[in-house]
C-alpha cells in the first residue's frame, strides 16, 4: 500500500552581525526514484526574495536563494508532498554461490564504473590501527555481510547528539563510539569501501512514526551496492533496512556532497543555524 | 681558432663540451641559423649591449609587468628577469614541436573525455584505475557532463626542453591555467624597441596574434543557442602572481576582466555586474583553480568564485575553459602515461619524447628511487612552479635521508626523473658582464577549440639565470628570452 507523506523542513539562520548579502543552497528536495514520486512542494522564505530551482553537481535538485538586501536573519520553511510505494529490499534473488558475488567485485570493469563509491575521503577512510575492525565473511554473501555490518555499527556506536559535528574525524568517532546517523553512516562507509563493495551516503527524511533514531531532524543512512540487487539502503542508526519509511533526498560521497545547507554570506562574526523536520503520513 | 672568438661580444664565451649549445656546435663554430644574429650582435661593443638590455629591462618595469614569489614574505613585485639575446628555433625543429604539442593535447583532451564518461583506457588496463580514484583533481561532479564543443583543455603550456642528445622532450603538459604568454608578447615588444635593426634581418612569426586566437577559441566553444558569445577572463585578484597577465589578455582580446563577486548566477545564466544592469556571460576563461570557482558546489570558504556557477555549467547555459576537472590528466603520474595514451586514442607514435619517469608507487620504482635519490629529480606530483622538487646531485646527506622519508611515507605523491642535461644559451650575466652559457627549457602555448587549433608560433624561452641551475621557473630565479620562430631556415 502506498504512503502520502507530507514533510516540513523549517531552518532558522542567525547572523550575529548584518550581513550584505548571500546566497544560499538547500538540497532538501525529495528526489523522484521509483518507490518515490514527490507529488507537490512549496517553500517560502523571510527575505520574500524568489527561490529557483537548480540541479547540482551530482545531479540532484536544490533550492537557491540570494540575498541582495541586509539582513540578520533567514528563515525558510518548505513543504514536501511525497508518494512512497511499499519497498522490500529483500525483494531480489541473490547469487546462492558467495564466491560470485567476490568474483564480480574484484573485476577492474566494476571497479572503474563504481570509483566514486569506493573512493576513500576524509570522512571514510578507516584509521590504518582500525583497518580490520570489521571484515567481510567471504563464505556469506555480500548481502548477508553488509546486514551483519549494519547490527555492527549499530551496536559499536550510541546514539548521541551533539558530542559530534560535521567535521569530527572517523577515527574520534570509533574511539569515542558514540555519534548521530552521519557517524554512523560515514563509519558504515569506510568498512564498506575498505572491504571494497561500493557505498554511498544518502540525505533523506525519516518517518518518525515508529520511534526510530533520526526523526526531527535530516536523517543520513547508506546505499550499498549489492549483486543482483542494485543499490540497496542500510540504515545503521537504526539497524534497519531502508524502506517504506525512508524518504531519499540525495546521494554523495559522504555528508559534505549532501550538506542540507551551504551559503556564502557577505558578513563578519559568528552564526547560528538549525532545523526542524516533521514528517507525517495518510495512507491512501 | 674558432669562430666566436673573433667576435668581440663572445670573445670570452666558455662553451661547455659535454652540455647542448644552442648556438655553438661541438667545434665552437656558429650554427648556420645564429650566424646572422652573431654577425650583426658583433658589430656592437659590449657596452651597447649592456645599454639596450638596460633599456629593455626598463620597458618592463614601465610596463608593470611584474610577478610575485608565493612563500617569500619580504619581496613583493619583481620584474621577470629578460635576456635580450634571442632563441631561435628554425622550421625543422618547429615542425616536429608543434605537430607534437597538438598531438599530446589531443589526446589528453580525449582522455579526460573518457575518464568522465566510460573510462575505456582504464577498463582496457592501459592507465590504472588507482591513479584516478588518488587523484585530487578528479571531480566526480564532472562525471557524464559534456562539455561544449568536447573540448576539456582549451589552453595548455606544454613545457619542453632539448636534451644533450639534441632531442626534444616534454617536461610538463600544464592543462590547468598556463600562464607565461603575457611575457612572450612583452618580450617580443621589449625586443624589437630595442634592436629592431636586427630583428628584421630575420623572417620571425609574429606573438601577438595570440589573444585573438584565444578569443576565437572561446567563442568556438560557446554555449548551444548563442550567436555572439559575450566572454570574460575571471581572476583571483590583483594580488594574484599572474595578474598582470589577466589583464593583458583581457585587454588583448577586447573583453572584461573580472573577479567572482562582479559575477552572479540567477536561474542557472551567469551575469555580469554593469552600469547599464546585468549582462548575460557565455564564456568564461578562468584563471581561478577548480576548487575555488563555486563555493556551493567545492570549497565552501572560497570568496574568489561564483555561487551557482558549476550548476550553470552543467547545464551547459555557461562554458568554462578550461573544463572543471580537467587537472585531472595534469598530474606528474599522469604524465609517464601520456605516450600509452597518445598510441590508445590517436593511433599515433608520440612526436614528442617523454622523459623516463619512475613512479614511486610502484615497488621497483620506489626502490630504485630510494636508491638513487642522489642522481634523480624527485618532483612532488601535484605542485606547479617548481616547488618542492629535489635535484638529486646538489643535495647533502642529510637532505638525501629527509627526501628518502618523504618519498617513502607518501610513494603516490613522488615521482622522479634523470636529471636532464637542459641545453644551453649564451645569455648576458649581469655580474661578471659577459655571455656564458645557461639553461633553458621552452614553454609552448597550445589552443583547443570546437573543430580548431593553434600554436603559438614562439614561446616562453626560460633561462635559468644561476649557472649550472637547472630550475628555470620565475618564481626559482629564472629570466626569459625572446623566441624566434622562423619563417625559413637562412
Amino acid at each position: 500500500m502506498s504512503l502520502t507523506y507530507t514533510i516540513r523542513y523549517h531552518s532558522k539562520n542567525h547572523y550575529e552581525n548584518p550581513a550584505k548579502g548571500a546566497s544560499w543552497q538547500f538540497l532538501i528536495i525529495p528526489e523522484d526514484n521509483r518507490s518515490q514520486q514527490l507529488i507537490d512542494w512549496n517553500v517560502v522564505n523571510s527575505l520574500a526574495t524568489a527561490s529557483n530551482v537548480s540541479i547540482n553537481g551530482l545531479g540532484f535538485k536544490t533550492i537557491r536563494i540570494q540575498a541582495n538586501q541586509t539582513f540578520t536573519d533567514l528563515e525558510i520553511e518548505a513543504t514536501f508532498i511525497v508518494q512512497k510505494e511499499e519497498l522490500n529490499p529483500f525483494d531480489f534473488i541473490p547469487n546462492t554461490d558467495p564466491s560470485l558475488d567476490y568474483a564480480l567485485i574484484k573485476t577492474l570493469d566494476f571497479r572503474a564504473d563504481h570509483e566514486t563509491e569506493l573512493r576513500k575521503t576524509r570522512f571514510t577512510t578507516l584509521p590504518a590501527q582500525h583497518r580490520a575492525i570489521f571484515s567481510f565473511d567471504r563464505k556469506k554473501n555480500v548481502f548477508e555481510n553488509l546486514r551483519m555490518l549494519n547490527t555492527w555499527v549499530y551496536h559499536h556506536l550510541f546514539f548521541k547528539v551533539g558530542v559530534t559535528d560535521v567535521n569530527t574525524p572517523l577515527e574520534e568517532i570509533i574511539m569515542k563510539r558514540h555519534g548521530v546517523c552521519q557517524d554512523f553512516t560515514h563509519l558504515f562507509l569506510a568498512i564498506s569501501r575498505q572491504n571494497n563493495l561500493p557505498a554511498r551516503y544518502v540525505s533523506g527524511y525519516l518517518h518518525q512514526g515508529n520511534g526510530y533514531f533520526g526523526d526531527s531532524q535530516m536523517h543520513a543512512w547508506v546505499e550499498a551496492f549489492v549483486p543482483n540487487g542494485g543499490w540497496i539502503g542500510f540504515d545503521p542508526t537504526n539497524n534497519i533496512l531502508a524502506a517504506q519509511n525512508h524518504i531519499k533526498v540525495c546521494h554523495g560521497i559522504d555528508y559534505h556532497d549532501c550538506a542540507p545547507i551551504k551559503g556564502v554570506v557577505y558578513a563578519d562574526g559568528r552564526n547560528t543555524t538549525a532545523h526542524i523536520v516533521e514528517v507525517i503520513a495518510s495512507q491512501q | 681558432m674558432s669562430d666566436h672568438n673573433q667576435n668581440a661580444l663572445f670573445s670570452s664565451y666558455n662553451r661547455k663540451p659535454n652540455l647542448f649549445d644552442e648556438v655553438f656546435d661541438d667545434n665552437g663554430t656558429v650554427k648556420a641559423i645564429y650566424e646572422k644574429l652573431i654577425t650583426l650582435f658583433g658589430q656592437h661593443a659590449l657596452d651597447d649591449y649592456v645599454h639596450l638590455n638596460n633599456k629593455a629591462k626598463a620597458s618592463f618595469f614601465n610596463q608593470g609587468i611584474t610577478f610575485q614569489v608565493y612563500g617569500d614574505k619580504t619581496a613583493q613585485e619583481k620584474i621577470f628577469p629578460f635576456d635580450l639575446f634571442p632563441r631561435i628555433i628554425d622550421t625543422a625543429d618547429w615542425e616536429k614541436i608543434e605537430s607534437g604539442v597538438i598531438q599530446r593535447n589531443r589526446a589528453l583532451n580525449l582522455f579526460l573525455w573518457d575518464i568522465y564518461h566510460e573510462k575505456k583506457i582504464i577498463k582496457d588496463q592501459i592507465v590504472p584505475l588507482s591513479l584516478l580514484s588518488s587523484s585530487v583533481n578528479y571531480l566526480h561532479q564532472m562525471h557524464e557532463v559534456d562539455p561544449p564543443g568536447g573540448i576539456y583543455n582549451h589552453i595548455s603550456g606544454t613545457d619542453i626542453i632539448k636534451h644533450s642528445d639534441g632531442k626534444y622532450y616534454v617536461l610538463e603538459d600544464n592543462i590547468r591555467c598556463p600562464s607565461g604568454v603575457s611575457y612572450v608578447v612583452c618580450n617580443r615588444t621589449a625586443l624589437k624597441r630595442a634592436l629592431f635593426g636586427v630583428f628584421n634581418h630575420y623572417e620571425a612569426h609574429a606573438v601577438t596574434n595570440y589573444a585573438e586566437n584565444l578569443l576565437q577559441i572561446l567563442e568556438s566553444v560557446k554555449p548551444h543557442g548563442v550567436d555572439n558569445p559575450n566572454c570574460v577572463v575571471i581572476t583571483p585578484g590583483m594580488y594574484n602572481s599572474a595578474y598582470y597577465e589577466h589583464s593583458y589578455l583581457a585587454k588583448a582580446m577586447g573583453v572584461e576582466l573580472v573577479e567572482g563577486r562582479d559575477l552572479f548566477v540567477e536561474n542557472d545564466f551567469v551575469y555580469m555586474k554593469t552600469i547599464k544592469g546585468p549582462e548575460r556571460v557565455d564564456v568564461i576563461y578562468r584563471r581561478v583553480d577548480d576548487l575555488f570557482m563555486d563555493p556551493l558546489e567545492f570549497k565552501p570558504d572560497s570568496s574568489l568564485g561564483v555561487p551557482g556557477l558549476f550548476a550553470a555549467y552543467r547545464k551547459g547555459n555557461v562554458c568554462l575553459a578550461n573544463a572543471p576537472g580537467t587537472g585531472a590528466a595534469d598530474d606528474k603520474a599522469i604524465y609517464t602515461y601520456v605516450p600509452d595514451i597518445i598510441k590508445y586514442y590517436l593511433g599515433e607514435e608520440p612526436i614528442l619524447n617523454n622523459v623516463k619517469t619512475y613512479r614511486c608507487d610502484r615497488p621497483d620504482d620506489l626502490k630504485y628511487v630510494l636508491e638513487n635519490v642522489d642522481k634523480l629529480v624527485v618532483k612532488p606530483v601535484d605542485e606547479a612552479g617548481g616547488y618542492g622538487i629535489s635535484i638529486g646531485n646538489r643535495l647533502t646527506k642529510e637532505e638525501i635521508k629527509a627526501v628518502q622519508n618523504q618519498v617513502k611515507e607518501s610513494p603516490r605523491k613522488y615521482v622522479a626523473q634523470p636529471i636532464l642535461s637542459l641545453s644551453v644559451h649564451p645569455t648576458y650575466i649581469d655580474e661578471n658582464q659577459s655571455f656564458e652559457p645557461r639553461h633553458i627549457d621552452l614553454r609552448t602555448f597550445t589552443l583547443l577549440g570546437k573543430d580548431t587549433e593553434f600554436v603559438l608560433k614562439g614561446g616562453l624561452t626560460r633561462v635559468a639565470l644561476k649557472a649550472g641551475n637547472l630550475i628555470v621557473n620565475s618564481s626559482q630565479g629564472g629570466g626569459s628570452k625572446d623566441t624566434w620562430v622562423v619563417k625559413k631556415d637562412s
